[in-house]
């Protein structure tokens, strides 16, 4: 690992400040991605400003919404009896996510900034990488990529985002508050990521020094039903291939509102707004839910090694419609 | 040739000796050890996996903090290539040359005064290759072919003629990744020299094979090198060889005249200790519309190294599995520019049983016949090839009453029909014959003043239950409590002892065991030979029998007296025994001596639109031979079943085209079960005591992991009525 100082902040504007004039000096929270990335040469920082001691821990609860510090962890988010009651999806989310002892240490703020779990990216020996490497080229897409994106890519990078807490919150129009050098800022995650197009290493709308201070998730009306589902190779502690979060409020076989986002096929959290526009005011059977995983998958570029994702997620999209519809009915 | 007697104290499923050790941190791993002035050690990978090193920039490397030296090709003193070993030859010495051979051949070793210093220069040591086209794959013209590498090819009867008589044929390739074997323990290495004599801690299967070869290696005495592996976290077949990096060791502790460590990352695993190489396999098998096996014909190809060696008969098992009058078996390799395989758990009989097990289950389908009956049908009484005897053969046992534990009679034959809702079921089987292998062995056994015993070997213990099983030997064969028995291994100063591999330990080491004993009992007969106050005085051997720490007469059990009082008598602090055993020949038996012997059923769950597999339930109905002890034998077969459920649903060495770079070398990317994936598994052991050894045991290290990946496929196969012939059986194969 390359050498590197360490200093624990304990003011939130000063840590700000000291990572927003130095482009080699990073945050460090829970560590389970930056860490990785440094003991790999991926990531070279100077210097490390650990915010772990930062007021920004904890989980508020308003009627319609519940803002979640962004130094909370993900099982402490999964424990909390609003999210288990109003959000299950969220909760199934997190629980099918990484490890009891990664989810230990990892953070809401710093999930969804994880990044690409790409084998290309993460090894500093491979030349080709436009996100590690601008302008290098893309190793994955001619290499091994059945790990990776099918919506969202460009001729320039595949690389998939792996968070699965983000799933749900892409559906539930989560909003990301910031602390920066130029002030405070609200983004809906929604519009937090960019696609790769011809600047893969430019993953999502953060200046640099940038800190994500909370993630406020609106709540679904109280008749919602949620569920998340994740396929993958193994049953525990590995990547979704597809999964599926969904939620639906529905009024005598019919869809009122539908939210429905893909993870495991997107090179960011997938929103399918299509899917949705199908489904809301549908009745909640099967063929409206074929209908609406065939409009979710309409735009998806498929590589040889990823060719059966799309029609497994598909299938994994009318489970989770059905789910959800059986649930309530 | 004396048998064991069935005792107290064999056979009993205690709790391993080595737990406490264990489970508190006591037991020390190669890389636990520390020496005062040690340096360590961190390797430099070739990124390309064919050409040659144009030249190294070594500035940054060698001003980066506390790095001692970097040793290149350019620097590293001429080195023989290791001796033939049991196993085949050596690898080749590293940093001999400029030429890059595979991706990942260690090309520099950097030494620095902490891992984490050497590991950091290592990453600035600037490489410039001329590249060339790597050969990477088994269809690739370029690569040359081996033929029959061992000599095992086998031609039994008239092939063509027996084709010819075939009702029904069935005739499909077969295929098979790379897996690489991923001991939790990550190799390590600890060398320090003291002039020409040199102290190993090595993470290796084989001490003594250690020690041969870096005495050779290094032009110094045998008699000087001690290596010692008391404890080794796992190996499957890793810690075989003295791969290039304990050399890379040793060599970096005579440059830097300091005790150097070294220890292998998870990504250097990959390229650095042998893999199970992948293979393609034709098999095509011919039956009468009666079920009788005709014609069995299994051709099988495996990748291997440039300029190495490794042992990979995949289709030689198909010889010897059934009764079956016309058989021929092909072997080859195709040489490529990867990191050598080596042998993982069950090679050969891993991949090469895949293939039979399955093609076995089509044809069975084809004549309508239940797979069971089928096998039962086919059984062979005789070996196949020798004609003789089993010296023990309780497969059929396997067979009949594994299926009873399992419920096999439950399973409606048609393809698709059993289900639990939207789920599919299938229930699937398979047969294993694993070969016998056996290589000689020594050890020595003492009985110390205060009536304790004393055993040793240079042996090791992978996890597999060494200790407590030869502990529980000793103590049986000497008449003491497990209590009083102390059994050592894991040190080259040690009698020889082979490897722990081939499932060939506990049978080498065990007789071994028994002769060390046996011939202590009549040391202390010899001392009482003539003392008129022992009324042991004249005894024969066969007229004692040993029990609560003394010989007693077998014809009057009150007459005798304990070890301590024998010793005390006559002035003595010990008494010492050599053993040492030899593999039992079917010439002098007038039997082939048989291997384990197994049958594997399976309950899978498929759920068809998501692709998702689940082995819901295995019983493994296993002939071991004796079972020294219930619950480590069980816990071998457990820990083999589930590295072969990995092997059929999960583990794939990826490695790219064109660079020949290892894509998934971290256990993030590389899958393997975890919890969740592994049901509960039932272990029967079936059959008695092996005749052709004293001790009658026969290996169960491996015969775990085979007949999985067939059993389940052809649980698939009953659940989906598809056929899946390439592993592993992942979700776009699955979904229907």
């Amino acid at each position: 690992m390359h050498p590197f100082e360490y200093t624990l902040a304990d003011d939130a504007d000063q840590a700000v400040a000291v990572v927003t004039a130095d482009p080699h000096t990073s945050f460090l929270a829970g560590g389970t991605t930056q860490l990785d990335l440094m003991k790999d040469g991926v990531l070279s920082p100077e210097r490390l400003v650990d915010i772990t001691r930062l007021p920004l821990k904890g989980i508020t609860h308003t009627d319609t919404a519940i803002t979640v510090g962004a130094l909370t962890t993900m099982e402490e988010l999964a424990a909390d009896p609003v999210v288990r009651e109003r959000l299950p999806f969220v909760r199934e989310a997190l629980l099918l996510g990484a490890s009891t002892q990664l989810r230990n240490m990892a953070t809401i703020g710093g999930n969804l900034l994880q990044r690409a779990r790409c084998r290309y990216f993460r090894d500093p020996t491979v030349p080709a990488c436009n996100k590690r490497n601008p302008g290098s080229g893309c190793a994955a897409i001619t290499g091994i990529h059945r790990m990776h994106a099918i919506l969202g890519t460009s001729d320039h990078c595949i690389a998939l985002h792996a968070s699965d807490v983000a799933v749900p919150f892409a559906a539930l129009d989560a909003v990301v508050h910031t602390q920066g050098g130029n002030g405070r800022r609200s983004i809906p995650l929604t519009q937090f990521y960019l696609p790769p197009d011809d600047t893969p290493n430019v993953e999502n709308v953060l200046e640099h020094g940038e800190l994500i201070t909370a993630v406020e998730i609106p709540l679904l009306p109280a008749a919602a039903r949620s569920h998340y589902i994740k396929v993958r190779d193994r049953v525990s502690y590995e990547f979704a291939l597809v999964s599926a979060g969904v939620a639906l409020v529905t009024e005598d076989g019919l869809i009122q509102e539908a939210r429905v986002a893909l993870g495991g096929v997107g090179t960011l959290p997938w929103r399918a707004w299509d899917a949705e526009d199908v489904l809301r005011g549908s009745r909640a059977d099967t063929e409206a839910f074929r209908s609406a995983a065939e409009a979710a998958l309409q735009g998806a570029r498929p590589l040889p090694g990823t060719a059966f994702k799309v029609e497994l997620a598909k299938r994994t999209l009318v489970r989770t419609l059905e789910t959800v519809a059986g649930a309530q009915s | 040739m004396t048998t064991l007697e069935t005792g107290r104290t064999v056979g009993a499923g205690i709790d391993r000796v080595d737990a406490p050790l264990k489970v508190t941190g006591a037991a020390h791993y190669p890389n636990d050890f520390s020496i005062p002035g040690m340096a360590h050690a961190a390797l430099v990978g070739s990124t390309v996996a064919a050409g040659r090193i144009r030249g190294f920039d070594l500035s940054q490397a060698q001003a980066a903090p506390g790095v001692l030296t970097v040793i290149t090709h350019l620097t590293a003193p001429q080195l023989e290539r290791g001796p033939m070993t049991l196993l085949g030859g050596s690898p080749p010495a590293p940093l001999q040359d400029d030429r890059i051979l595979h991706y990942g051949q260690h090309i520099a070793v950097v030494v620095a005064e902490s891992a984490e210093q050497a590991r950091h220069a290592a990453r600035l040591v600037r490489v410039e290759y001329e590249t060339e086209k790597a050969v990477l794959g088994i269809d690739d013209p370029r690569a040359q072919i081996v033929e029959n590498p061992w000599g095992l090819d086998t031609d039994r009867g008239d092939i063509d003629a027996g084709f010819g008589q075939a009702d029904v044929i069935v005739e499909d390739t077969y295929t098979t990744p790379d897996n690489t074997n991923n001991p939790l323990g990550l190799m390590a290495t600890l060398a320090a020299w003291h002039g020409d004599a040199l102290t190993v801690h090595d993470s290796t299967q084989w001490p003594h094979n250690v020690r041969t070869s870096l005495a050779a290696i290094f032009k110094v005495p045998e008699s000087g090198v001690r290596v010692l592996a008391p404890f080794v976290g796992g190996g499957f077949g890793a810690g075989l060889r003295v791969w290039s990096h304990v050399i890379l060791t040793v060599l970096a502790a005579r440059q830097v005249k300091r005790p150097v460590k070294l220890v292998l990352t998870r990504p250097e695993m990959f390229t650095s200790v042998g893999h199970r190489p992948n293979s393609v396999q034709q098999i095509k098998i011919g039956a009468t519309r009666a079920g009788d096996l005709v014609a069995i014909e299994h051709h099988g190809i495996s990748s291997v190294a440039m300029e190495d060696d490794d042992y990979e008969p995949v289709s030689f098992g198909s010889a010897v599995a059934y009764a079956c009058p016309n058989v021929l078996t092909r072997d080859r390799q195709a040489r490529l520019n990867i990191p050598c395989p080596g042998s993982m758990r069950a090679p050969a009989e891993g991949q090469g049983n895949f293939a039979l097990e399955c093609a076995i289950d089509d044809v069975a389908h084809a004549v309508g016949m239940d797979p069971l009956e089928f096998r039962l049908r086919n059984y062979a009484e005789e070996h196949p090839l020798s004609g003789l005897p089993w010296s023990s053969k309780a497969l059929r046992e396997c067979y009949t009453e594994g299926a009873e534990r399992f419920g096999w009679s439950r399973r409606n034959p048609e393809p698709g029909s059993m289900r639990d809702g939207r789920l599919l079921i299938g229930y699937g089987l398979a047969g294993v014959s694993y070969p016998f292998y056996q290589v000689p062995c020594q050890a020595r056994a003492s009985v110390r003043r205060d009536g304790s015993a004393h055993v040793r070997s240079a042996a090791t213990d992978i996890g597999t239950g060494t200790y407590t099983v030869m502990t529980q030997l000793a103590a049986e064969l000497l008449g003491l409590d497990v209590s009083q028995v102390r059994f050592d291994l894991g040190d080259s100063d040690m009698p020889y002892s082979p490897q722990a591999g081939g499932s060939g330990l506990t049978g080498a080491l065990g007789n071994a065991v028994h002769t060390a004993c046996r011939r202590l009992v009549q040391e202390f007969l010899d001392v009482v030979a003539g003392d008129a106050g022992s009324p042991l005085r004249g005894c024969l051997l066969d007229d004692v029998t040993v029990g609560d720490g003394r010989i007693h007469r077998v014809d009057d059990p009150a007459q005798g007296e304990s070890y301590a009082d024998i010793l005390a008598r006559h002035g003595l602090e010990e008494l010492s025994a050599d053993g040492r055993s030899t593999p039992p020949r079917s010439e002098d038996l007038g039997m082939a001596p048989a291997g384990a012997f197994g049958a594997k059923f399976v309950e899978v769950r498929i759920d068809p639109e998501l692709g998702l597999l689940r082995v819901a339930r295995v019983v493994s109905a296993i002939d071991g031979g004796r079972i020294l002890n219930e619950k480590t034998a069980a816990s071998q077969i457990i820990g083999g079943t589930v590295g072969g459920i990995s092997q059929a649903m999960f583990e794939e060495t990826a490695t790219d085209a064109g660079t020949g770079r290892i894509a998934n070398a971290t256990f993030g990317d590389y899958l393997m079960p975890v919890n969740a994936d592994v049901p509960d598994m039932e272990v029967l052991f079936l059959g008695g005591p092996d005749r052709a050894t004293a001790v009658g045991t026969k290996g169960v290290g491996e015969i775990g992991l085979v007949g999985m990946a067939a059993a389940i496929g052809n649980a698939v196969f009953h659940a989906t009525g598809r056929r899946i012939r390439s592993l592993p059986f992942t979700i776009d194969q699955l979904m229907l």
